[in-house]
């Protein structure tokens, strides 16, 4: 009994030793810098982009929605959100629920964008359900976009690297743009009152980071990459067998984002 | 792809709109102002068939329907900047007009076409405005003088050149009336995303129902601004813009009914939806009002008053209720088409609702006060020149119309 | 001396003057980037690009939280966001600087943000990307009261640390973790 009391005390001194050390040591990253926004410290998640000077010219990035896998937690809404500060009621990417039944009717849902997951199963579908999956939705970044074809100013423009972007010192609020793009990415910003949509998280993929939705996928339904490097997993994929289709090609749009298991269901 | 829209009990739970397509953007304002274009275009037209084509019958309302485009153009711009997010932005469309958008049009061809029509009042108008310049006094004489541009040469010479430029700028309005019109129409036709509004007939749609609603504008405003001043109305005036007031309605209303047409035939996936839209939300303002109440109705009525021998008075007053049921017809048109076309999700398996509200940036009560003022502005007018030539006018002797 | 042509030179005069005039303000308001690269303004890239960040990735939480990182990090739940359940960086640190405390979920909000994603009665949630249950059936399965919050018995950064650590001690084969090469210290 003695030799434990002695053990135990031992370790509660250790223990005590531990946690001073720890909260000396913590209070000093109260003074020490830790890396603020100039300075990424944090390892790029897109190889390829840091140190070296960028020309806009010569890159292709991919993005890739895998519905075999998106589990429809709505990390991606809530991450989205959070980055870009998004009013309520508009969404620069959603999370789609689709059920079929086996009379081939499609039931689609999408509460509040997808923000809160799919916490509880449909409960008004009549009949038995065949088949039931996840659609993410986000710009899709067409190389023949119909939002720039239309707006008036200037305001929405392809870079020459392949990202559409909303400047919103330029536009207007005429709403064109949000008329035009096939796809419903678009919506009319109640605070800036300009046009707003996802952007692939530019601002990310330019200091080699990925964009938000993708990194916080838990589940690998989403993946960017960088075409000019043939090891990244979008170029495998899309050298790969697996049938890769966009949304709507009919229009025209070519659209660059990429679904990879997508339903004949899906519009 | 599958059956978009379902009947029935699925059709409840079957109605998925995407979460950005929840709010109708383009509301009322966007209602009103192809509304507007359309009255100046019509009224315009109507001028120039007097100016341009010598339909002498015209010649009463020649110069009235000039002002009564004036007053629309100086409101047209009104529901634009109102629903603009940032109207102080609106001189981007001037300066970085982008040259493949129809709406990048609009800085230019609205500017150009104000530029046309106020110098062709100006010009009109200069002999009456020396006259007027010799009566008044103070302020105004200084108005009537910068109006006439400090000229008061009404010799002959001078005469016959105002003559070849009021021909000349009639008949360079017609085009570009054509333009600030059909160029409308082509912002709507242009948008692929949206199957109501993508097709090539909506310029032309758009263009002949403007004709119409300027006609009628002019036939409705003339006679009940005679009316209320109690003056005889010139019937032989009235008949002959019915005539092509119901000439122009025919084309336009073929054009309409030839659209819907095409898409109940060709059954393409889009008809689901168009059908869903045009038997659902759009069934009253559509079949039973624009179509059943405002189109056939006055369709007959101006049918039965043209071909039939029909009593001027009779005329007049029935002429003037089909135009003011065609008025109502092209607002609900625009209505139909602008909202409509917005009601369908581009998900292609729902519809979204629109309910605007009186009091609201973009509500009832600003498009009443948009619509009221060009009339206020054309009473205004009204005190500056005078809205008519001669102070008698020509009753008809005939009771029997030719066709 | 007024001609019979006087009102319209004048009239001439007057639109030549509109027009240099409006072509002069054209040149002077286009924006100084306008054109560079197409019809918009190049300077909206730069303010893209200059838009601060707010969530890192979960490297950036390693510096300070070097123990919850690595227990996550070798965990299942290796994929899962750190910022996902704790709120962005930029809500945490800015300009190298403690600024705020992040939330951390206690008791119910535990487990309705587990039954987001691994909730079996929601379907297509593929089972080879995710492994789903059904409660309470889960709780009468293992024999544990139906009050449980998940949290008692996974750990909510590595969920299958503590099942595994009993599977070791009665000497079961143990579920397959991120890293498990990597020997795992629990002490």
């Amino acid at each position: 009994m003695k030799e434990i009391k002695t053990a135990i005390n031992k370790d509660r001194r250790e223990f005590v030793k531990k946690v001073l050390r720890g909260s000396i040591a913590g209070s000093l990253f109260l003074l020490l810098p830790m890396g603020g926004e100039g300075s990424i410290d944090v390892p790029a998640q897109i190889p390829g982009i840091r140190g070296k000077k960028y020309d806009m010219f010569k890159q292709r990035f991919a993005f890739i929605v895998d519905i075999t896998r998106c589990i429809g937690c709505g990390s991606c809404c809530v991450a989205d959100k959070r980055e870009y500060d998004v009013p309520d009621g508009h969404y620069r990417t959603w999370v789609e629920r689709y059920i079929k039944d086996f009379d081939d009717n499609v039931y689609v849902d999408c509460p509040n964008g997808g923000l809160d997951g799919y916490q509880k199963p449909r409960t008004d579908i009549p009949g038995k359900i065949r088949d039931t999956f996840f659609v993410p939705k986000l710009c899709n970044m067409c190389e023949r976009p119909s939002c720039v074809q239309v707006c008036p100013v200037g305001a929405t423009f392809r870079t020459p690297d392949g990202f559409v972007l909303v400047d919103k010192d330029y536009c207007v609020g005429c709403a064109y743009c949000i008329q035009a793009c096939p796809y419903s990415a678009r919506f009319l910003n109640p605070k800036t009152k300009t046009a707003d949509k996802c952007t692939w998280c530019y601002h990310r993929v330019r200091k080699g980071l990925l964009p938000v939705c993708v990194h916080v996928c838990p589940a690998k339904a989403r993946k960017f990459g960088d075409l000019n490097d043939p090891n990244s997993e979008v170029s495998q994929i899309l050298a790969g067998p697996e049938v890769i289709t966009v949304l709507k090609p009919d229009l025209g749009n070519h659209p660059a984002l990429y679904y990879k298991g997508l339903r004949r269901e899906v519009v | 792809m599958t059956e978009a829209v379902h009947t029935g009990m699925a059709a409840n739970i079957m109605n998925y709109v995407f979460p950005n397509d929840l709010h109708v953007h383009w509301s009322l304002m966007i209602v009103l102002y192809p509304y507007i274009t359309g009255i100046i275009a019509g009224a315009f037209i109507v001028s120039s068939l007097y100016h341009v084509f010598k339909v002498q019958d015209l010649k009463p309302v020649s110069r009235y329907s000039l002002l009564f485009a004036l007053a629309f153009l100086a409101c047209a711009t009104w529901p634009l900047l109102n629903h603009l997010g940032h109207p102080e932005r609106n001189w981007e469309m001037l300066v970085t007009p982008n040259p493949s958008s129809a709406m990048a049009g609009f800085g230019y061809i609205y500017s150009l076409y104000a530029v046309l029509l106020i110098f062709e009042v100006l010009f009109i108008y200069r002999p009456t405005m020396v006259a007027l310049k010799a009566q008044a006094t103070g302020k105004l004489k200084t108005l009537y003088n910068i109006l006439t541009f400090g000229s008061d040469d009404l010799s002959p010479r001078a005469l016959a050149l105002d003559k070849k430029i009021i021909g000349f700028l009639a008949a360079l309005g017609i085009p570009m009336a054509c333009v600030l019109h059909g160029y409308v129409g082509f912002i709507f036709g242009a948008v692929k995303a949206r199957p109501l509004w993508s097709s090539p007939l909506m310029p032309v749609i758009f263009l002949l129902s403007a004709s119409v609603s300027g006609i009628a504008g002019v036939i409705l405003s003339y006679v009940l601004i005679q009316k209320f001043r109690g003056r005889p109305v010139d019937s032989k005036c009235v008949i002959t813009l019915s005539k092509f007031l119901w000439g122009a309605f025919i084309v336009c209303f073929t054009f309409e009914m030839l659209e819907v047409f095409q898409h109940s035939y060709l059954k393409t996936h889009h008809w689901d939806m168009i059908h869903g839209l045009l038997w659902g939300p759009l069934k009253l303002s559509y079949w039973k009002l624009q179509v059943g109440v405002c189109s056939l109705i006055p369709l007959f009525l101006l049918g039965i008053l043209i071909l039939f021998k029909v009593r001027d008075k009779a005329f007049v007053f029935f002429a003037t209720i089909a135009s003011a049921l065609l008025l109502v017809q092209v607002l609900l048109m625009r209505w139909n088409v602008v909202i409509g076309g917005q009601l369908m999700s581009r998900s292609g398996r729902g519809f979204t609702t629109f309910h605007p509200e009186f009091f609201e940036k973009e509500g009832i009560l600003p498009a009443i006060i948009i619509m009221v003022a060009p009339l206020v502005i054309l009473w205004l007018l009204g005190k500056l020149v005078p809205m008519w030539e001669e102070k008698g006018v020509q009753p008809s002797t005939e009771s029997t119309i030719q066709s | 001396m007024q001609s019979y042509n006087t009102h319209v030179k004048r009239i001439i005069l007057l639109l030549v003057v509109m027009a240099i005039v409006g072509y002069g303000a054209k040149r002077l308001l286009t924006p100084k980037t306008f054109g560079k690269y197409g019809h918009y303004r190049a300077a909206a890239i730069d303010a893209e690009l200059n838009r601060p960040l707010k969530h890192m990735t979960n490297y950036s939480c390693k510096k300070c939280h070097a123990f919850e990182w690595e227990i996550h990090e070798y965990g299942k739940h290796k994929t899962i966001s750190c910022e996902f359940c704790h709120g962005p960086y930029a809500d945490h640190v800015k300009n190298g600087k403690y600024v705020a405390k992040l939330p951390v979920k206690k008791g119910l909000e535990i487990k309705t943000l587990c039954i987001r994603c691994h909730n079996k009665e929601v379907k297509a949630r593929p089972k080879d990307v995710i492994k789903t249950i059904k409660m309470p059936d889960h709780l009468r399965k293992q024999h544990v009261r139906e009050d449980h919050i998940c949290n008692q018995c996974h750990h909510v950064h590595a969920p299958l640390r503590y099942i595994n650590m009993a599977k070791e001690i009665l000497g079961l084969a143990k579920n397959e973790e991120a890293g498990d090469e990597r020997n795992q210290d629990c002490h």
